[in-house]
This record gives structure tokens, C-alpha cells and sequence, in this order.
């Protein structure tokens, strides 16, 4: 409970600066980048040291009340949603660069340093921070870290567990500890590689050492259009079966094409579906396997191919594919970014089923796609002022994830689960896999203060509601079923 | 909670294999000695339903359980004074799927890692690991003991490969996590906490892992310098002009490295020269290899550590990479002083080194005590790979673990209360 005397601790802890209580001040912090579920916490902090977060969550554990960390607030899950009667702590004052070690390859920062700031620092040394979301330039460290970002180029150098060496963090009693360090294979179970992709649940991570890769020698762009998503999809399959791994392979839609058009104006082909490719490497290496890439493309039908002739052209085609989700903005006046993994070699099958089910809804979805690792971003675009249409579109998006978990895929690739997906969690795992992933939760949080109602589905939150049946607007529609 | 009955091991048998659906479980044989501990009796189970049938049983009748793929790392970890039951997964082999267009595959634990390799080079693909003893070492027991070789370097170890896992726990219930797509962050990561949990938290009954591409063509530089002095330089010299091999080793005495490069034929080539030329900057003598040759030069150099005929203790020492010089050289006075002999082999470019030592036991005991005090928590590591029971409980085989410890002990706990899995052998002694 949060009364007035557990407030002035935390005051005692942050300082008055420190401490956010005012309501209206408070709504800065409501949501995340899932807009759609709002919360206002009943109080938020913004420390400045680990020390401070060290004695928020000691308070929170003395008092049992729950608390959330949160970043720079860009995830899209809901995983910084804000407990109602709980402590915010906002991580974002915490954006100091602790250490460059450029011989070990390492830098160490706290969390609330930006993605892209990673790269900065690096950069003059000819480094760079290889997991890069599309929010690179606003999402904070912290954040990937809970998440397990990944971005464009994880198809090649993998997400941010792959890159995290060690965190100092607080464990929800309060404990400081420290997981994996800034040398390889610290002895102990890995709990770096659990806590990573945690959402934030299991702890509050206050420092970070990272990995930075040299900078490859030669990076090769390629924009190629094509008639059909399954003529792309095929030259994506060619190219894995040439086997050859590109830094990114990334799909975008007539729809999404469109939009990255009207916002910020690439230069993209009016096509039904573009491909981007990125092949890095040596030199030698690089221009090997752009010539095969090219020949992949030209066996698919690939017309208006652009290459990128130097960084500036290169940037504006990446530019387009990165802006393309908010660029929906401007073909819509709202849309519900979803987040599933299938199969690679099953897209031609879930882009049918995701084509029959735009006729069939009558609401248009725009399709990004990480081709490479399988990763569908589809957009369904809806307008809120029409009635009913924002309850479709969320059913829409629902029933796209179950074309994902048909074939074998997953309920998220990069955004997480979050609040928003909790109550799907049953659909891809059985209780005996949830019962053992709560077995890690018990250990860290045998509380449940730490993010509680995020990740795990509960009767409060997935519950049936009670009284009479009556059928949803998607049943009626015949887009949705009771199972 | 743990009971030694005094029931005889054919009874214990009987009375397990009355709980099984088949009758896997038998009276222990001699070659099933563990450090020169005779297990009670032995589980081969087929199915992971017998997997779960055996831990349940065991975790109820308070017996304790040690798992076993190929045995080739069963004397990793401590020694344990007695040993109930041995579960030996090597009937538990096959693979359960190769998706080759998606490039992964589900493997079941006993599978061996050649095995499964022979399988995914019908499309010229292959689970991009080589650790040592390809040809009888488990996929189980890699996964569980996190363990890789050279080509680390550029394709990562068993944890950055793992995607997905279906595990048993102490009592008996099947769990997964992850899944067969290689971009997948729905739920906690059991497939990464299992991966070099030594058996500790549950038994590893299939995984499922991203692949990776054959590569056309190979070639390896071997470069023999004058001293381990000029091995660092040379790394960063390749480092520096964004050289990117697959495998950057290092052996010593004498000081020699490996530096393999993969790719099509034109570009391995390519990149050897210029390693080559490197090389001659920094005072080494390089040829380049490539088919049988190269075969042989890495066969010789996992042979310098691993070799079956090789007696004496292994070390897993972890370093700082830019400590890469000083360490060799503190393994190198360290032997002198304690009149051991010593190969080193490893991951330059990583700092992870495996060390073989071979002399008195005080005298090793001693090497072990002197790195570990010059090493900073989370800066390296110095851990018993193989040893003799005597010096494993003289040094202890992990070394310090750190403000980790208590929070580890207790996801152990909640996984294992009742300590059926190996109690001890675990990382950490958990």
C-alpha cells in the first residue's frame, strides 16, 4: 500500500526531484508504446544511481508493494506498463557511459543509454553495436535488454542476449547482484541468459557490458521490387539455399510501400512487394555474394533494382524500412502493429490466410517482414472513430498470431508478451511449460512485485467474464472462433 | 529428504522397472564407473516418457540421479561419493526433424553430434559446433555442458545456437520452451538456462537449434612464431583489418596459430593470403592449408589438450582478450615453477583457453590456486575440466562464483527441491 509516509521514503531515496506523485504529471508514464493499455502508476521515481534503485526496490520488497522499471517507454508489448498501485522507476536518468574498452571489445553503460548512443561511442574506433530495433534512435538499453531486441541485422549477428557479456542488477528482494561479467563463460547457471528477455520481471538491471563488433570492411545494399510476395518470398528462399547468410533480408508490402512512400519518400518502386538486402563482409566476400544475390533476384522476376551506391543512399533506403510502421500513420488513422515469427518456408501459406482474412474483415493489413528469421510485422489499419472496427482490428491481429502458431511459429519475435499478449500464452505453451517458467519467476520474485501481471496469464487478467454469452463482433463476422 | 535404502540393486530395479513402460533400468556394470564410483543401477530409457517415469520415481523414493550422453565429460564437475541411479540417454537418439529451408533441426538428446551433422549435410548444412569427440559426445551433454571448440569464434557456443528444448524435471513433469523458429522471445529462456547447467535443473530430452550454411571451401593459416608474446598482436593485427575468420586458435609451447577461413573458394583464398601477410609482419612463419591438411592440422591441434591417450588435468581458463599475452605468460611461469609440463590451446580471439597440466598433484593444486588469485571476478575464470577426485576436492572444480551464488542455489531449489539431479555437480556445487 502506498500512503504518504512510504512516498516521503522514497522522496528520502530520490530526492524531490527524484519523485513524480502529481496526477497529471503521472500521465506521462500511463503507457507505453501499446498505447491501447493505460495505467497510471500510483507513484514514479527517476534515480539517479544504482544505489537508489537498490534502496526503491528494498522498499518495495519491505512493504510488498509492486514496481515496474521502465526505459525510454517505445516497447511495444505493454511490458513497462505501470502498476496501478505500485512504484514506476524510470530508468532514464541512469545514461551514463561507465567504460570503452576498445581492446576487450567491450563498453559498459547504464541502462537508460540510447541504442544508437552505443554506436556513437564506438564509432571513431571503427566499432559498432550490432542489435539495431527500428527505435534504435530513441529505446534505451535497458529496454532491449528486457525485451531481447533484435532488429534488421539479428538474422546474421543475433539478438541482444548474444551481445550482453554481464549486468550488475537488483534482484526484487532488493539484493544486488552480478550475472555473467566482462569476460566470457562466468561459471554459474546462466541466469544473464534468462534475465534477458525477462520483460522486466524477474529484475532491475542498473548496469551493462556490452559486446561491439568491428566494423565489416564492405556493405552492400540492394532494393529489388517484385509482382507478387510470392515471387519475393521464393527469391528469400533461393538465397538461404544458396546458402548464404545476408546481414538483413527484409520484406515490405504493397500497403507498407506505400506508406514508407507518402512519409518519407525512399524512393521505393510501386511494387506489390520490395526486398531489401544486405550483405556484409570482406570485400572479396561482399561482391561474391551480391553477384549471386543478383542472379537469385533476377531468376524471381526482380525489376527496378536499386543498389545503393554509398552510405547516404544506403541510409534512405533503410530510412523507408524502418519508418514503415509509423509511416502507417499517413494511409490510416490507426493501425495495430502485430508481431509473429512463423517458419520462414511458410510465408507464401500465412500470407494467403493473412490476404483471405483482409477481404474477409474488410480492414486493410500491411505486411513488414524480417524474411531472413521469419519475423511478420503485419499492420492492420482501422479507424477508431467507426464503431466496433478498433475490437475488430485487435481480433484481427489475434487471428493473425494463430495462423503463426499453426505452423510451428511464435506469439513474438522482438516485442514481447508483455500485457498484451498474457492471456495468448496458453495457445503456445501447455501449463507444464508455464509452471516451469514460474518456477525461474518463484526464485527471482516470490512476491510477484517484480512487473507483476506481465508475461504469465491469470484468471484476473485472462479470466472469463461472467454472465451470459454473447458472441463478438469477429465471430459474427465469422473471423473468429471459441475454441 | 535423500535416503540410501538398503535394499540390494536388483531390487531397486525390479522395483523401478515396475514403474517404467518398458524395462530400461539395470544392476550398474563396471564400465558405468564414474570417478571410481560404481552407480547403483542404470536407466537407458527410449522415450522421454521414461525419462519422466525414472525422475519421478527417483525424486519419490529419494535417490539421486546423474545423467549421461556419450560419457565423454561425465568426470566434469565434482566427484560424487555415491551415485544411485545413471540415466544414459544414448538410446534416446535420432534426429526429429531437419527444416532446411528454415535452416534448423530438433535433435533428441543421445543423438551424437557427427550423427546429426551426417544428416544435415544432405542439404549441406550443419550445427555449427565442434567441440571435441564429435563422434561420441551427445547433444545432451554439449547442451548441458555449454561446451564448443575453435569455430566459436564466429558461430558462438551451444547457448547462442539453442532456439528451443523440451526438458524433464526432478519430478518428472515434460516442459518446453522456445520453439523451432529462430526469432522467438515469447516466455522465460529455459532452453538457455539449461545450456551448461551440468544436468542440474533437468534432463535435456530434445532441442532444437538454428544451422548453419556448409561453407564451399577452407582454408587454415598456421602461423608459428617465435613466442607466445607475438599471439596477441597478431590478433589484433587481423582485428584491425577486419579479418573474419571462423576460427582464431592458439597453441603453445611452441607458440603456433590456427586461422581458418570459410567462405567459396576465391574469397577463403583471399583472406588466407592476407592473413599470411599479416602474420609476416608480426614475426611469424605461416603456410596455408586446406583438404586433408587442414583435416589433419586441426585434428593434431584438438589432440593437444584432448587427446584420448593424453592423461594429466584440464583447465578452463577464461581471460580478458586483451590479457591473452599476460596469461599465457603466467601459465607459462607457473608451470616452470611448479615443474609441470603444459600444452595451451584455445580461442585467441575470445580468451578461452583449455590448459593441460601433467605432474605432481600439490604442484598442480598449486598452478590452479596461483591463477585463480590473480584473476578479478567477472574478469576470467579458472575451472577444473578434467582431474582426479584429489585434486578436484583440493582446489574445487569452479572456482569462485560470486553475488550470483545464493540467487542460483535458489532457482536450483525450485527446480530440484528435494536435490534427485545430481546434487553437487552442478556449476557452482549446486
Amino acid at each position: 500500500m502506498i500512503d504518504s509516509d512510504f512516498l516521503s521514503e522514497l522522496e528520502r531515496i530520490v530526492g524531490t526531484d527524484g519523485l513524480v506523485r502529481d496526477e497529471s504529471e503521472l500521465l506521462t508514464y500511463e503507457s507505453d508504446g501499446l498505447m491501447s493499455h493505460r495505467s497510471r502508476p500510483a507513484a514514479a521515481v527517476l534515480p539517479e544511481t544504482a544505489e537508489q534503485v537498490q534502496a526503491v526496490v528494498r522498499l518495495c520488497h519491505q512493504r510488498t508493494v509492486p514496481f515496474v522499471a521502465r526505459g525510454q517507454g517505445t516497447g511495444l508489448s505493454g511490458g513497462a506498463l505501470p502498476h496501478p498501485e505500485g512504484v514506476l522507476i524510470v530508468m532514464t536518468r541512469m545514461n551514463r557511459v561507465l567504460d570503452i574498452d576498445i581492446p576487450n571489445q567491450r563498453i559498459t553503460v547504464e541502462p537508460g543509454v540510447i541504442n544508437l548512443e552505443v554506436t556513437r561511442q564506438v564509432a571513431s574506433d571503427g566499432y559498432y553495436y550490432a542489435p539495431d530495433p527500428s527505435s534504435q534512435v530513441i529505446c534505451s538499453i535497458g529496454g532491449n535488454l528486457a525485451e531481447n531486441s533484435g532488429g534488421a541485422h539479428c538474422l546474421k549477428y543475433g539478438f541482444t542476449v548474444h551481445h550482453v557479456l554481464g549486468v550488475e542488477a537488483v534482484l526484487p528482494d532488493g539484493e544486488m547482484v552480478h550475472l555473467g561479467g566482462a569476460a566470457l563463460d562466468s561459471p554459474g547457471l546462466d541466469l544473464l541468459g534468462v534475465v534477458v528477455g525477462s520483460e522486466g520481471t524477474l529484475a532491475v538491471v542498473t548496469k551493462v557490458t556490452l559486446r561491439v563488433l568491428r566494423r565489416p570492411q564492405a556493405v552492400r545494399t540492394l532494393l529489388a521490387a517484385f509482382d507478387s510476395t510470392d515471387a519475393a518470398g521464393n527469391a528469400v528462399s533461393d538465397v538461404i539455399a544458396a546458402g548464404i547468410i545476408p546481414a538483413a533480408i527484409e520484406m515490405m508490402d504493397r500497403t507498407t510501400i506505400r506508406a514508407a512512400e507518402a512519409a518519407v519518400q525512399p524512393g521505393f518502386p510501386d511494387a506489390e512487394a520490395v526486398l531489401i538486402v544486405e550483405l556484409d563482409g570482406s570485400q572479396s566476400e561482399v561482391e561474391t555474394r551480391f553477384k549471386q544475390i543478383e542472379a537469385v533476384c533476377a531468376r524471381n522476376q526482380a525489376w527496378g533494382v536499386q543498389v545503393a551506391q554509398d552510405d547516404a543512399q544506403r541510409g534512405r533506403i533503410w530510412m523507408g524500412r524502418k519508418a514503415a510502421f509509423a509511416a502507417m500513420g499517413r494511409v490510416s488513422p490507426n493501425y495495430y502493429v502485430q508481431d509473429g515469427v512463423i517458419p520462414r518456408s511458410t510465408l507464401p501459406e500465412v500470407l494467403r490466410r493473412i490476404r483471405a482474412l483482409e477481404q474477409r474483415s474488410g480492414l486493410t493489413i500491411g505486411n513488414v517482414f524480417h524474411a531472413g528469421d521469419g519475423n511478420l510485422h503485419p499492420l492492420v489499419c482501422y479507424d477508431e472513430a467507426v464503431e466496433g472496427q478498433a475490437e475488430l482490428a485487435e481480433h484481427v491481429a489475434s487471428e493473425i498470431l494463430s495462423y503463426c502458431l499453426d505452423v510451428g511459429g511464435s506469439l513474438t519475435g522482438e516485442h514481447g508478451i508483455g500485457s498484451d499478449k498474457a492471456c495468448h500464452m496458453p495457445k503456445m505453451f501447455s501449463a507444464d511449460d508455464l509452471a516451469t517458467m514460474q518456477l525461474v519467476r518463484v526464485a527471482f520474485d516470490p512476491d510477484g512485485i517484480c512487473n507483476p501481471d506481465k508475461l504469465f496469464p491469470t484468471p484476473r487478467l485472462c479470466g472469463e467474464v461472467p454472465g451470459p454469452y454473447r458472441a463478438h463482433p469477429a465471430e459474427t463476422a465469422g473471423l473468429a472462433a471459441r475454441v | 529428504m535423500t535416503t540410501i535404502t538398503s535394499a540390494s540393486p536388483a531390487d531397486a530395479v525390479a522395483d523401478l522397472n515396475s514403474r517404467l513402460d518398458a524395462p530400461v533400468a539395470r544392476v550398474a556394470a563396471h564400465t558405468d564407473i564414474i570417478d571410481g564410483v560404481l552407480p547403483r543401477l542404470v536407466v537407458e530409457p527410449a522415450t522421454p516418457a521414461q525419462v519422466s517415469q525414472t525422475l519421478a520415481w527417483a525424486t519419490e523414493r529419494g535417490r539421486t540421479v546423474i545423467v549421461r550422453g556419450g560419457g565423454t565429460k561425465i568426470g566434469w564437475g565434482p566427484t560424487s561419493s555415491s551415485i544411485e541411479v545413471l540415466l544414459s540417454m544414448s538410446e534416446l537418439d535420432g534426429v526429429e526433424a531437419h527444416r532446411h529451408g528454415d535452416l534448423t533441426a530438433t535433435v533428441q538428446a543421445g543423438t551424437t553430434l557427427s550423427a546429426l551433422n551426417a544428416v544435415l549435410a544432405e542439404h549441406r548444412q550443419w550445427l555449427a559446433l565442434d567441440p571435441p569427440d564429435e563422434d561420441s559426445a551427445t547433444i545432451g551433454g554439449i547442451v548441458a555442458t555449454n561446451d564448443s571448440g575453435p569455430r566459436r569464434h564466429w558461430h558462438g557456443a551451444p547457448r547462442d545456437l539453442i532456439i528451443g528444448m523440451t526438458l524433464v524435471r526432478a519430478d518428472g513433469v515434460i516442459a518446453h520452451s522456445g520453439g523451432i523458429v529462430v526469432k522467438n522471445v515469447a516466455g522465460y529462456d529455459l532452453a538457455r538456462l539449461l545450456t551448461g547447467s551440468f544436468g542440474s535443473l533437468g534432463v535435456i530430452v530434445n532441442a532444437t537449434f538454428k544451422l548453419a550454411p556448409l561453407a564451399e571451401a577452407s582454408r587454415t593459416v598456421v602461423v608459428d612464431f617465435p613466442g607466445t608474446d607475438q599471439c596477441a598482436p597478431y590478433v589484433a593485427g587481423l582485428v584491425a583489418q577486419a579479418s573474419m575468420p571462423t576460427a582464431l586458435e592458439l597453441a603453445a609451447p611452441p607458440a603456433r596459430m590456427l586461422v581458418r577461413f570459410e567462405s567459396v573458394e576465391t574469397v577463403a583464398e583471399q583472406q588466407a593470403s592476407h592473413a599470411v601477410t599479416i602474420a609476416g609482419q608480426h614475426g611469424g612463419t605461416a603456410v596455408v592449408l586446406t583438404g586433408d591438411d587442414e583435416t589433419c592440422a586441426w585434428r593434431a591441434h584438438d589432440a593437444r589438450v584432448f587427446g584420448a591417450d593424453q592423461g594429466g588435468t584440464i583447465l578452463k581458463v577464461v581471460t580478458m582478450p586483451a590479457e591473452l599475452s599476460s596469461t599465457l605468460a603466467r601459465i607459462g611461469e607457473e608451470a616452470q615453477a611448479n615443474q609441470l609440463d603444459y600444452a595451451v590451446t584455445g580461442r585467441a580471439g575470445l580468451g578461452v583457453l583449455h590448459v593441460l597440466l601433467t605432474g605432481g598433484a600439490a604442484a598442480r593444486a598449486s598452478i590452479i590456486m596461483a591463477l585463480r588469485s590473480r584473476v578479478p571476478l567477472g574478469q576470467g575464470s579458472v575451472v577444473v575440466r578434467r582431474a582426479d577426485a584429489e585434486l578436484k576436492s583440493l582446489v574445487g572444480v569452479w572456482g569462485p562464483i560470486g553475488d550470483g551464488l545464493p540467487i542460483m542455489r535458489e532457482v536450483k531449489r525450485r527446480f530440484d527441491p528435494t536435490g534427485t539431479l545430481g546434487p553437487g555437480r552442478g556449476p557452482g556445487g549446486l
